[in-house]
Parts: structure tokens; sequence; C-alpha cells
């Protein structure tokens, strides 16, 4: 009797523990955690099966030598590199509609899901300014960030062609339909890197995301890009006066996936199904300013439940926010990258 | 021109539904059909590495790009002569001069087959690049769904007229996201008069085109633009010059568009041949300027921006856009001049304002307002559509202050060239084929209607070896008061009449004359008939009454009284 209870319980504690604990690789640090408090525990709490995160730093190349062997089931990536690692055959095919329902379909925005990939959230490359470098006329587009006659000092910019030639089209006045067009062309590269001429002067470089809220708070710089989730989190500390101006905001796009490797597909599926659901977006999206990809989350996204700041306003998608978004086009990216990265170095050296 | 006999109307709510149901049929369909093509067309230019962002995408393999700029609107050009020659009975491509002539004169289109096959070469001309425009095709292409309807044989006067506006307007409506420009361009060039029973059905054609462009489609605003306002007064004088120099470019340009073709034909005798040569010199150039390949989107929001283009820059890409251009169209590639007229236009106004702002050191308000008034009042002298220019500002732009700006340099610009070259391109092409409408829609109507057409059965003709006696008594059984005296090889010797005897004809009619000319010759003529003779010989071929030609004038009169008045 003893010995058979005891078996029970093993088998109810062991056996399906291991059959049923899910592999997820994400990014770590803030992300991770609010994820876990978001969507891992009340995956778990609803279907009972546990949900392990590692880390990984967002390559294609772990996803190839990592994701098999320690039996990743579900993978959090970044849209361009999914559309990379699917062509390689590294992710299984997705049937979005059967995930989330053929209605809901029309609800995702900006981006609708790809072969291997649903959109899960959505950030922002973002131009935020020191408020007390201005106290009187502030800055309010990206045309702002490039008129160092109307805004002086210094500004901080990512060491790399990624999302600046796009805000000097911006700047231009270039709709954010025709950018990628223009900056396809050899006239638009020039014209982009004319622009940044005029500021080359008060540039001041970063090469960590996590750089340009703290030149700010340090004084100096005056202006910066950089990522919509560092500037909040710096403003939320009271660490410096940041404010984001959403004109120019570049939208990226993080997506879920499934590796090929996986042996637990249809727990994997279970789980993307669950972390699709509007609510799960919308509890994410309460703890970082990452917006939801589905327009019905809005509705649900309420204050922050630690500091009670309401969310909404700091989400790069926010529906309130005027001013232009560019969707970033993850093909294109991928696609120009050797280009843009050749052009940009060719322009660093002139300045010598 | 239908001289089929009036048939008695269908009851006004009969005739209410049969115009509603067919705008929105033909609404939908010709919208449809429009994103259809817009698609198609860039689909190959992203496949065919024409679209910069597809070219981009395979910067490392050089040889590649000037392999593909060289062959693709070479071969583009091979196959659309070889499909023109073969496949089509009119052997031509069509446009909006074809759509014009068919609705004006109350005829059919030429054949579908030849309307299909034009419009998919239309779509492989655009999509390997070639110099020409998009939106010729898709007037065409409207107007073949609204041709449809004359299948219909319903009771309701001018329906084909109506259908077929119906379907130019949705099509612009749909390719430029501008009903209101949509509605006026079907009024403007297509119809060429305001009557309720029109102007109706092609609203809601319109209305349906737009409908479907937005709201299923979500397409956005095709050149949104920042746009403060103008500011400086002077500038509006500005506009006005600008607006009379590009007159004067675009005369050159439509005049080296009707040279080309006969240029072209001159050179190169196979037809078949000639568009393959047009596409490799457009590749050519397009190796040192790529900026010509095909509709040239992007080139088109560079003439936006300061200092895009170099001034040298400019004037080089100005004169190799209208100079492939013509030859494109001249060569017969299957496509319109709007596009290629934009483009032109826009590069023309952003080097107006480089002369101005720094040679001529004015201080303006931007580029982008001298660039697309100069883009419209380019196209507006091209296809003669002022009102339609400016609206197509308003809502391309969704700018108030530049409409303004632009339609000051539009009426000027069509002031100029309506007095010195004509009110369109399409207008001289038509005039070229013998319809003339520079006097009037009813004066091109009678200058259709050959007088041999009213030549009276009955008229009395006599030899010189007639006696009086038995031509008096012919004259009286008819009722006619002259004789046509004829020669021995029936040629017209002169008049008889029994109290003034044999005179030379004081008037005669040829076999080609038509009847507007007919009434302006018959001014001061005293008399029953005019004689109608062959040009070639002088041979009588009868003789038309004065009360028959006034008759078919006055039918006539009537009848466009009648469509242009008409309520439903």
């Amino acid at each position: 009797m003893l010995r058979s209870s005891f078996a029970a319980l093993w088998i109810v504690l062991c056996g399906p523990v291991s059959a049923q604990e899910l592999t997820v690789a994400t990014w770590g640090g803030a992300y991770e955690a609010a994820q876990r408090q978001a969507v891992f525990a009340p995956f778990t709490e609803t279907t009972g099966r546990k949900v392990a995160a590692v880390q990984y730093d967002g390559t294609v190349a772990a996803l190839r030598e990592r994701g098999g062997p320690e039996g990743w089931d579900v993978i959090d990536m970044l849209a361009d590199q999914a559309r990379v690692a699917c062509a390689e055959g590294l992710l299984l095919r997705l049937d979005a509609p059967s995930l989330v329902g053929r209605a809901a379909m029309e609800d995702f925005s900006p981006r609708a899901s790809t072969r291997c990939a649903i959109p899960q959230n959505v950030y922002a490359r973002v131009m935020a300014y020191d408020e007390r470098a201005f106290p009187g006329i502030k800055p309010t587009r990206i045309r702002d960030f490039f008129d160092t006659a109307g805004f002086p000092g210094k500004r901080a910019i990512q060491r790399s062609p990624d999302g600046i030639l796009e805000w000097a089209l911006l700047a231009e006045g270039v709709p954010p339909e025709q950018v990628y067009g223009l900056l396809s062309t050899d006239r638009g590269l020039r014209l982009a890197f004319r622009t940044l001429d005029t500021i080359r002067a008060d540039i001041i470089w970063w090469d960590d995301p996590a750089e340009p809220g703290q030149m700010l708070a340090e004084r100096r710089a005056v202006m910066a890009s950089g990522f919509n989730g560092r500037f909040f989190d710096m403003a939320t500390r009271d660490a410096a006066p940041v404010n984001i101006v959403w004109d120019g905001r570049i939208i990226g796009t993080e997506v879920w996936a499934i590796p090929a490797t996986t042996d637990r597909a249809q727990a994997a599926r279970d789980f993307l199904a669950f972390a699709l659901r509007p609510a799960s977006m919308a509890r994410f999206s309460e703890l970082i300013p990452y917006g939801p990809t589905r327009k019905s989350a809005f509705a649900q996204i309420g204050l922050n439940p630690v500091t009670g700041v309401p969310m909404r306003v700091h989400l790069p998608n926010a529906p309130q926010h005027a001013g232009r978004a560019l969707i970033r086009d993850s093909a294109w990216n991928a696609h120009t990258r050797d280009l843009r990265q050749r052009r940009f170095e060719a322009w660093l050296d002139q300045e010598e | 021109m239908s001289v089929a006999p009036h048939r008695k109307p269908a009851r006004p709510v009969i005739r209410m539904i049969i115009l509603t149901v067919t705008a929105l049929c033909v609404g939908a369909a010709a919208s449809f059909a429009a994103i259809i093509f817009v698609e198609l067309v860039s689909g190959l230019n992203s496949a065919l590495l024409v679209a910069p962002r597809s070219r981009v995408q395979w910067e490392r393999l050089p040889w590649l790009i000037i392999l593909a700029t060289l062959l693709v609107p070479t071969l583009g050009g091979v196959i659309v002569g070889v499909v023109h020659r073969y496949l089509s009975p009119e052997r031509r491509p069509l446009g909006p001069p074809d759509v014009i002539r068919a609705v004006q004169f109350h005829r059919p289109l030429p054949d579908t087959r030849s309307g299909i096959i034009s419009t998919l070469t239309a779509i492989l001309s655009l999509g390997t690049g070639a110099s020409v425009g998009q939106y010729g095709p898709m007037v065409y292409l409207g107007a073949l769904f609204g041709g449809a309807a004359r299948r219909l044989r319903a009771d309701v006067p001018n329906l084909d007229g109506i259908a077929m506006s119906c379907g130019v307007a949705a099509a612009i409506a749909t390719a430029f996201n501008a009903p209101i420009a949509g509605l006026v361009f079907a009024h403007e060039v297509v119809l060429r008069h305001y009557s309720t029973q029109a102007f109706a059905p092609v609203t809601v054609a319109s209305a349906t085109g737009y409908v479907i462009a937005n709201v299923i489609f979500e397409r956005p605003a095709l050149f949104l633009v920042e746009f403060p306002g103008v500011g400086h007064g002077y500038e509006f004088v500005l506009f006005a010059f600008l607006g009379l120099m590009v007159a004067l470019a675009a005369i050159g340009f439509m005049l080296l568009v009707l040279a080309c073709g006969p240029w072209m034909a001159g050179l190169i005798a196979n037809p078949v041949l000639r568009p393959g040569v047009a596409g490799l010199a457009v590749g050519l150039t397009a190796l040192a300027l790529p900026d010509v390949l095909g509709i040239g989107t992007e080139t088109l929001r560079f003439a936006t921006i300061e200092g895009a283009f170099g001034q040298g820059e400019l004037i080089v890409l100005i004169l190799a856009k209208i100079t492939l251009t013509a030859l494109c169209i001249g060569a017969g590639f299957s496509g319109g001049v709007f596009s290629p007229a934009l483009l032109i236009g826009s590069l023309i106004g952003a080097l107006f304002w480089t002369l101005v702002s720094g040679a001529g050191g004015i201080p303006t308000s931007g580029v982008a307002v001298y660039a697309i008034g100069a883009m419209m009042a380019f196209a507006s002298a091209v296809i003669g559509a002022p009102l339609t220019c400016i609206l197509i500002v308003f809502e391309l732009t969704r700018n108030y202050d530049i409409t303004i700006a632009a339609m000051v340099a539009v009426v000027f610009s069509n002031l100029v060239s309506h007095r010195l070259f004509g009110r369109s391109l399409f207008d001289i092409q038509l005039a070229r084929r013998g319809m003339d409408f520079s006097k009037g829609r009813d004066r091109a109507h009678l200058a259709e209607l050959p007088v041999r057409d009213l030549l009276s059965a009955d008229a009395v003709t006599m030899t010189p070896e007639d006696t009086p006696e038995d031509v008096a008594g012919r004259l009286l059984d008819r009722g006619w008061r002259q004789a046509f005296v004829l020669g021995a090889e029936g040629q017209l010797v002169g008049v008889y009449s029994p109290s003034e005897g044999q005179q030379p004809a004081t008037l005669t009619f040829e076999d080609d004359t038509n009847l507007a000319d007919a009434m302006e010759r018959m001014r001061g003529f005293v008399g029953d008939a005019v004689p109608v003779v062959m040009r070639e010989g002088g041979r009588y071929l009868g003789a038309v009454s004065e009360a028959d030609m006034v008759s078919a004038w006055l039918d006539h009169v009537a009848r466009i009284r009648e469509e242009e008045n008409a309520a439903l």
C-alpha cells in the first residue's frame, strides 16, 4: 500500500514534470523577469506545465549551436533573425490562424505573422532629450535632432548605421512609407550621410544600449537615440529628467518561434497560443514598456503593479502617440546590412 | 457616330437603377483591376531588379545589376513588340485617345482582345522599366469594363459613354487614391460636358473606387508632404512664371513624343524591333542614371528634397527622361505619358528653385512647393486637365497651401500650352487622326459626318444631249429646280435650270467633305442642292439638298444638347 502510494507520488512528481517542462530561450534581465511574471507563471498555473527560461544573445548562431543540445522548445527572437533562421530551416512552420484563431489574425498590428514566427511585442528606437538642457522650447520632431542651431549640444548615437540613416531622411520630410525605398538608392544614402554631416561635430557614439540614457543623465549629451525601454527606466527611476520624442520612432518587432529541434512541439504551440492572448500581452506591457502586437490588448493595459505608473502612454505603438512611426523592415535590414556598414565606415573615415 | 434611330428611353426609375448598378459594377471592377495592375507592375519591378529595393539586395554582384539593367528593358521591349505584332488585331497600344474617341462619337472601343493585349503589354512595359506611365493604360482598362455595358442594350441614352467614364473615374480614383480627381478627370478629359445624368453615376463609380482602395485595401495617400505654407507673397509671381516656363518644356516634350513615332518608323522598318531598341536605350542610360528606369517613385520624392540633385545632374536627368519617354512611346511600348510628365515636371521645378534661390538669391519657402507646382503644371499641359491636376495635388498631398500654389502654376502653364500647342497631347493625337475638338464637341461631331451620307436619291442629272423639255419635265416630276449636267465620263460639267440655262456650279462638295465644313461653305449659297464630286477626277456622286443638311445639323445639335442637359 505504502509502496504503491509512493510509486504514484513518484510518477506524479517526476515523470510528468520532466515531460511537461518547457524550455524557453529569451533575453534575460528585466525583460525576462517581466515575461516570467506576466506569461510563464500564469501559463504554469493554467496548464500545470512548468517553464524553464534559458538566456541567449539573440543570434541565429546561438540557436543553431545550442537549440538542439539544450532542448529549446520556444524561442523569443527579433523579427529579422527569425526570418534568417526560418530560411535556414531552424524553425518549425507555424499555422498562425490555428494557434490564435482565424478571427484574431486581423488584430495583429503593425506586423502580421510570417511563416515561422508570430509577433509578440514591439520596441522602438526613439529620440530622447534631457529636460534640463531645453527648459524653454523643446524638441518635438526628428528634424530637431539634426538642428544644432535651434537645439545646441551633443547627440548620443549608436556607432552603427542602424536607425540614424532612416532618421536623416525622415528629417528631410520623407514619409515613413518611402524611407526604405529611398535608402535603397545611392542618392538616398548620399542624402542621408549629407544630413549626418551637419551634426558630425556634435556626435558622441555609444555601443551598449545602456549608454545613451547614462550620457543624458551625466549631461554628456543633450539628445540621444536609444531604445524606449531604457529611457523609460531612466526616467522612472528618477535618475534623470529624460523625455522621449515619439516622432520618427522606429518600431521593431519581437516574435515567438519554435525551434525545429523541439520534441514537445504540441506543448510549445500551446504555450504560444497562451502567450499570444491579449491578456498575456497586456500583463507583460504593464511591467515593461514594450507594446502588445494585438490591437485589442491595449484596452486591458493598466497601471504598473509596482510603481503605479499608467503604462499605456509609454508603449511605442500606443495609439495616442502623434508623429510619424517607421515600421522597421527586417527583410530590408537583413539585405542591406553590409552595404550600410561599408558606407557608414567610409563616412566615419572621412572624419580623419 | 450613332446614326441608329432614337429608341424610346426606359422609364426614369428603371434608368436610375440601370445607371446606378452599372456605376457600382464598373467602378468596382475597374478599381480591383487597377489594384491588380499596380501590384503586378510592382511585383515585376521587384523580381526583375528594376525597383531600387530589389537592386540594393544584389549590390554585391555588380555584374548582375548591369546585366539586368541592360537586358530587362531590352527583352521587355522585344516581347512587347512581338505580342503587339502577332497577337493584337490593332497592332498598337491603346490609350486615353481611344477612350475619348469612343465616348465622344458613341462608338465601341477597339476590339476587346486588343484592349486586353494592350493592358498586358503595359504591365510588361512598366514592369521591365520602360520610361512610360501607368495611368494611361489604367484609364483604358477602366474604360474597357465600362465598354462592356454596351452589350446590355438597355434603353438608357448615352449609357456606354457614361459607363466608360465610370470605369475611367474609378481607375483614377483608385490609382491616385483621389476620388474627386477621378470624377473631374472623367468629365474634363473623357466626357467633356457636365450633365447630371453622367455626373451622378461617375461620382458613384469614383466613390466605389475610393472605398475599395481605402477601406478595403488601406492604401496610403501617394505623396504626403510637409509644407507649412508659402512664406512670401511674391512667390506667387514665381509660381506663375514657373508655369509659363514649364509650359514651354511641356510643348517641347509633346512635340518630341509626336515626332518620335514617325522617326522610329523611318529608322527601323520592322515594328517588332522598335521597342527593343528603345528598351536598350533606357538600359544604357540607366547604367549611369538609374533614376530613368520605370515609374520613378523614388526620383519623384527626391525632387522635393533640397540638394538631392546637383544643378547639372538635374538638367541631364530632365533631358534624358524627356528623350527616353518620347522614344519609348514612339517605339511602341505600351504606356502613358502622365507619370513621366509628373517626374519631368517635378525635376524642372527643382531646377527652377535651384536657379531662383541659389543663383537668384531670392528667399523662398523651399523646393517642395516648386517641384510639386511644376509637376502638376507640366502634367496638366500634357493631359489638358487643369482642374483634375489641381485636385490631384490636393488629394495626393492633403495639403491646402501647396494646392493653392500649384493652382497658379497649373493655370499659367495651361494658358500657354493651349494657346501655342493645343488643349492636350490626346487632342492633338486625335486631331491628327481627323477628330478635331479644338472648336468644340458639336463641331467635332459634325466633322465626323461626311456629306456623301446625305445624298438625295432623286436629284436630277442630265447630259448635254438631253432636250430642255425633257429635263424640265423630270424636274417638275421630282419637284427640283436644278439639274446637274454630266459629261461623257460622268464628271460634273455644270448646273442647269430652265430659267437660267446651264451655268458652272457655284459650289461643289468633294467626297470627303464633312458636314461642319459644308455648313461653313454654304454661307451665301443660293440653290436647291449642292453637287458632290470625287476629289480625284471630278466624277459626279450625287447631290445633297440644303434641307437635308440643315435637318442633319439640327439633329446633331439637338442630340448633343439633350446629352449635355440630361437630368437622368
